[in-house]
């Protein structure tokens, strides 16, 4: 868990990721950096004892200082339970600045949050629950090889409800045995149960997962595609006619309860991601690296290629790619408005004022619209 | 000092070999029935090579022959063997392929040689190919040694075989060799039948030289170098010969022989078998088959011509990227130096650009090609679809070579078209001649004859348009009859035919490069399957592509592409975003092997769907 890259001039880090890479059990389709694990192993002592010391080696290093968005992700990070969750959120609150105005996330699973839970983690700092509910559909739960059934998904938002106002929950589409009307019902169910933020993700078999083995057996139909379009274009219509907006691709929230640490990650903030597994962006005004957490750099851009980078990542969300980034864009690409007019023309992206946003048509087809954007850098 | 010098010069090879020490043979076998193991086996065992240079196949010199386990070109190699009479031989041995499209290879090697082994595989016994390069041998007066090979093999009915071979080529086979390349066994009783067996050459070492060219190759700093085999005179460095076919005159800057590394001599006089540095930078300059003699005071009677070779089967071959072109034509014209069999011309495509019309002696021929343009060139290929030469006779009474189904004329032009037949020989086992007969028949085969060559195998002979058979017919005939067909073919010459083009539309847009001539009877079945397959093999755009078939404007078939609805990766956090752009660029690559005709984007397999059609 050591940190070892230091560039000169480096911009400040603005995000802190936390990693937890255990679960009582993999779902079928993950490929996450995460194992299945006993409570009681010596594992998870060990890791909690390596995170600790990494918080606060980052702390003495002063990278935490510029940091605005806490986010611990997994796995899952309620599996290392109430004692061990103290220490590393008490650890932070000593290293970090961990006020109200930090955005403090922590990844729920259904089947280990409950009311005591949530008012622990409420006095830790926490101050956002991302609850993993993927379905209220007890058959689609199962064909994913959850481990929790949909009213446990139920019971935990409603604990979650009881402290936290800021709870974001995400929903799957292109399950196995899933259709238009018991997705709708998912959704309804996630606003009346008071999410303030909900993620939509389509289903995806990734190599090596359970999945990808029963698709290549023919033990199960690969994703439909077309299925997952009409979901998408269905959860915009019902999350928007509850008073939702979409800010991108995949989510959206009410206003003022968008994910800020997310936020980061699509606009070139520098972040640091402590944790097994866990990879770290950080820059200066020549170069962007991506190294994990043992310090190996898994990208090296130059400062080109990043902005390519960030006007991708920026048409992942509905503001788009406003004036200051274009400008720089236009200095750097000699073809950039001519890829504008490309984009519009192919029905991918919109001018709003100065701004150029994605269509709904680019958010479907946003393969399409990415890689015309990074295709910018040579 | 320069005496001496010579002397160690000429020690090498001081004099031209006595001819009656000489024995020039080829190996002939059908396809895997282990020429290339056993030829490795002779050079190890005349200490040729040492075992521990040896590598799998060594007279396979091509990265794909070694891959795909079969031999392409032809090798000759010198091999120094001392006979059990305690006399040293000098064997010229000259490996070559046993697939049906490379026979004009195997006539070439023939002519320059006294005597051919006939390689047999005892558990396969005795197939079409064995027929079809028995009767080459037998042609060009070639004493035919057999050999039953893989006899090591718990499967080898070494009797059976035997009689096959008496019953089907008039061969005696009680002195067969028995032999296995494998272990190496009987591979000593083959020398031995060599040196005794098979005659020594004869020519006249004091007439003018003539030598035939039976290969070439070209070599960056040499030039061409061409394979000769001296029938009279000498061929001497630092002479000057001429090509009587090209008129080409060339200095004689080296000549040596192969073992299989060159080593240069000073002469090779009658029978000899080597290698001749030509000097000349145009492979069109030194053709395969043509005649060399001396530039002053040489003969005028070339020796007797090859078979002329003619391709049968015609594709389009363009480069993805159009800024290849003259890269492909530099190529082309390399590969077609020692493949008389490849011939190009331009040829220009609304869809595809600029590129040629490549002929082929078969769609392996084809396929190895392609194959050699872009691993050896380094060049990314499309080919379309194979078509053979149609004869256009036209209603003013002129006739019309096509190549190409974009050359067809309109239908009022036309007065008749005639296709290429060809006269098949299948050799199979007698289960399976009804599984044949309707094969045959679907693909417009008329069955001639059929003839036991043996209780165990039947051949039979059937006139059958070459269109058709380049149509996935072998592989069907493979699978119908669980793999025992073997087949041998040859041009039966052109019968009218009613043939008709299919265009095949795209967005609307018929598409040049993707149009066929077909049967009209079959116009339908095959545009219909046409356009199921290129609806499976055309990825989804943004837009609707509707895929047709159509004869004039008359629209046979139609399936359309749905527009792609979605295609993105919802998650991208910190983690995901370096392997969301490593995904962004292999879907980038994944584009670059296709070809952008209008705004749709087709991959290169669409050109070939129209040879996977099931009927």
């Amino acid at each position: 868990m050591e940190h070892s890259l230091m560039l000169p001039n480096q911009e400040p880090y603005g995000a802190l990721y936390i990693h937890v890479p255990f679960c009582k059990q993999r779902c079928l389709y993950c490929d996450f950096a995460t194992q299945s694990i006993d409570y009681a192993s010596p594992e998870l002592r060990a890791y909690t004892d390596d995170m600790i010391l990494a918080i606060r080696r980052a702390g003495r290093n002063e990278l935490l200082g510029g940091v605005r968005t806490v986010y611990m992700g997994g796995g899952t990070p309620t599996f290392l339970g109430q004692k061990y969750l103290t220490e590393l959120f008490y650890t932070l609150s000593l290293t970090m600045h961990l006020t109200e105005d930090v955005e403090c996330s922590i990844e729920a699973n259904p089947d280990s949050l409950d009311g005591r839970m949530v008012r622990d983690l409420w006095a830790l700092g926490v101050n956002r629950l991302s609850i993993g509910v993927q379905s209220f559909n007890d058959a689609e739960l199962q064909a994913l090889g959850r481990i929790h059934t949909a009213k446990q998904a139920r019971d935990a938002l409603a604990a979650a409800k009881e402290r936290f106002e800021n709870v974001s929950v995400d929903l799957m589409c292109g399950i196995p045995g899933q259709n238009l009307e018991s997705f709708r019902r998912s959704l309804e169910e996630a606003i009346s149960l008071g999410a303030m933020h909900i993620s939509v993700y389509p289903l995806t078999i990734e190599e090596g997962t359970p999945f990808a083995n029963m698709v290549a057996a023919g033990e199960m139909p690969d994703v439909d595609s077309d299925f997952q379009a009409d979901c998408m274009e269905l959860a915009a219509e019902v999350l928007q006619a509850a008073g939702m907006q979409r800010y991108e691709v995949a989510s959206y929230a009410r206003p003022g309860f968008e994910c800020r640490h997310n936020i980061a990650y699509w606009t070139g903030v520098p972040y640091l991601g402590l944790g097994k597994g866990a990879i770290s962006m950080a820059q200066n005004s020549e170069a962007r690296f991506r190294f994990d957490s043992g310090g190996e750099v898994q990208e090296e851009l130059t400062a080109v290629e990043a902005l390519a980078e960030d006007l991708m990542l920026g048409m992942r969300m509905t503001v788009g790619i406003g004036p200051e980034l274009i400008d720089r864009a236009r200095q750097t690409f000699a073809s950039f408005d001519e890829v504008c007019d490309e984009l519009i023309e192919r029905g991918l992206a919109r001018w709003e004022g100065d701004r150029l946003v994605p269509t709904t048509q680019g958010w479907l087809c946003g393969n399409e619209l990415f890689a015309t954007l990074l295709d910018l850098a040579p | 000092m320069r005496i001496i010098l010579r002397y160690i010069r000429y020690s090498k090879q001081v004099m031209s070999i006595d001819p009656q020490y000489i024995r020039n043979f080829s190996i002939i076998a059908h396809i895997d029935h282990g020429k290339s193991t056993l030829s490795d086996r002779v050079l190890e065992q005349t200490g040729t090579v040492a075992s521990r240079d040896m590598t799998e196949q060594l007279l396979d010199s091509m990265d794909i022959e070694r891959e795909r386990g079969i031999t392409i070109k032809s090798q000759a190699v010198r091999v120094d063997y001392v006979a059990d009479d305690g006399q040293t031989y000098h064997f010229n041995l000259i490996d070559t392929p046993g697939h049906v499209d490379f026979t004009y290879e195997v006539s070439r090697s023939l002519a320059a040689c006294e005597g051919a082994v006939l390689v047999v595989d005892a558990t396969q016994g005795v197939e079409a190919q064995t027929v079809a390069n028995a009767m080459m041998a037998m042609n060009a007066n070639l004493e035919i040694i057999p050999l039953i090979n893989k006899i090591d093999l718990p499967s080898a009915d070494t009797e059976r075989v035997r009689a096959e071979i008496e019953e089907a080529l008039a061969l005696p086979a009680d002195d067969a060799v028995l032999a296995s390349g494998k272990t190496g066994e009987g591979v000593h009783d083959l020398l031995e039948a060599v040196v005794y067996n098979i005659p020594s050459p004869v020519g006249d070492k004091t007439a003018p030289l003539r030598a035939l060219i039976f290969d070439s190759y070209f070599d960056a700093y040499r030039g061409v170098v061409a394979l000769v085999r001296v029938v009279d005179g000498q061929l001497k460095t630092g002479g000057r010969v001429r090509m009587m076919a090209t008129g080409a005159e060339a200095l004689v800057e080296e000549v040596g022989i192969r073992r299989p590394a060159e080593v240069p001599c000073e002469t090779l006089g009658v029978g000899e078998v080597g290698y001749f540095v030509t000097g000349l930078k145009d492979p069109a300059q030194v053709k395969v088959g043509d005649t060399i003699t001396l530039a002053t005071g040489g003969v005028e009677e070339p020796l007797p011509g090859y078979r002329d070779v003619k391709p049968m089967v015609f594709t389009g071959l363009f480069p993805i990227d159009s800024d290849d072109y003259e890269d492909l034509r530099d190529a082309l014209e390399k590969l077609a130096l020692n493949d008389p069999a490849l011939v190009y011309e331009p040829e220009t495509s609304h869809a595809l650009g600029f590129g040629f019309r490549v002929g082929f002696l078969g769609l392996l021929h084809m396929e190895v090609v392609k194959e050699r343009l872009e691993r050896e060139f380094d060049l990314d290929l499309l080919a379309t679809a194979p078509s053979v030469e149609y004869h256009v006779y036209k209603t003013d009474g002129s006739m019309l070579s096509l190549h190409s189904p974009q050359e067809m004329p309109d239908p009022g032009e036309i007065d008749h078209v005639e296709e290429p037949y060809l006269e098949a020989k299948i050799l199979i086992p007698p289960d399976y001649v009804g599984a044949v007969m309707d094969l045959t028949v679907a693909r417009r085969g008329s069955f001639k004859t059929m003839n036991y060559l043996s209780p165990t195998t039947v051949e039979m002979l059937w006139d059958i348009p070459l269109s058709e058979l380049i149509l996935d017919y072998f592989d069907k005939l493979k699978s119908s009859t669980k793999g025992y067909a073997s087949l041998d073919y040859e041009l039966a010459g052109y019968q009218t035919s009613n043939l008709v083009k299919l265009d095949i539309l795209l967005s609307g847009k018929p598409i040049d490069a993707l149009s066929f001539i077909v049967h009209r009877d079959k116009a339908y079945d095959r545009g219909r399957v046409l356009c199921e397959k290129l609806k499976a093999i055309i990825p989804r755009q943004m837009f609707e592509v509707p895929i047709q078939a159509a004869i004039g404007g008359r629209v046979l078939a139609r399936q359309t592409v749905g527009a792609k609805r979605k295609d993105v990766l919802a998650k991208c956090y910190g983690g995901d975003i370096t392997r969301k752009r490593k995904l962004l660029e292999k879907q980038k690559a994944g584009k670059k092997r296709m070809k952008a005709i209008g705004n749709v984007e087709v991959p290169q397999e669409a050109f070939m769907a129209i040879l996977k059609v099931d009927d």
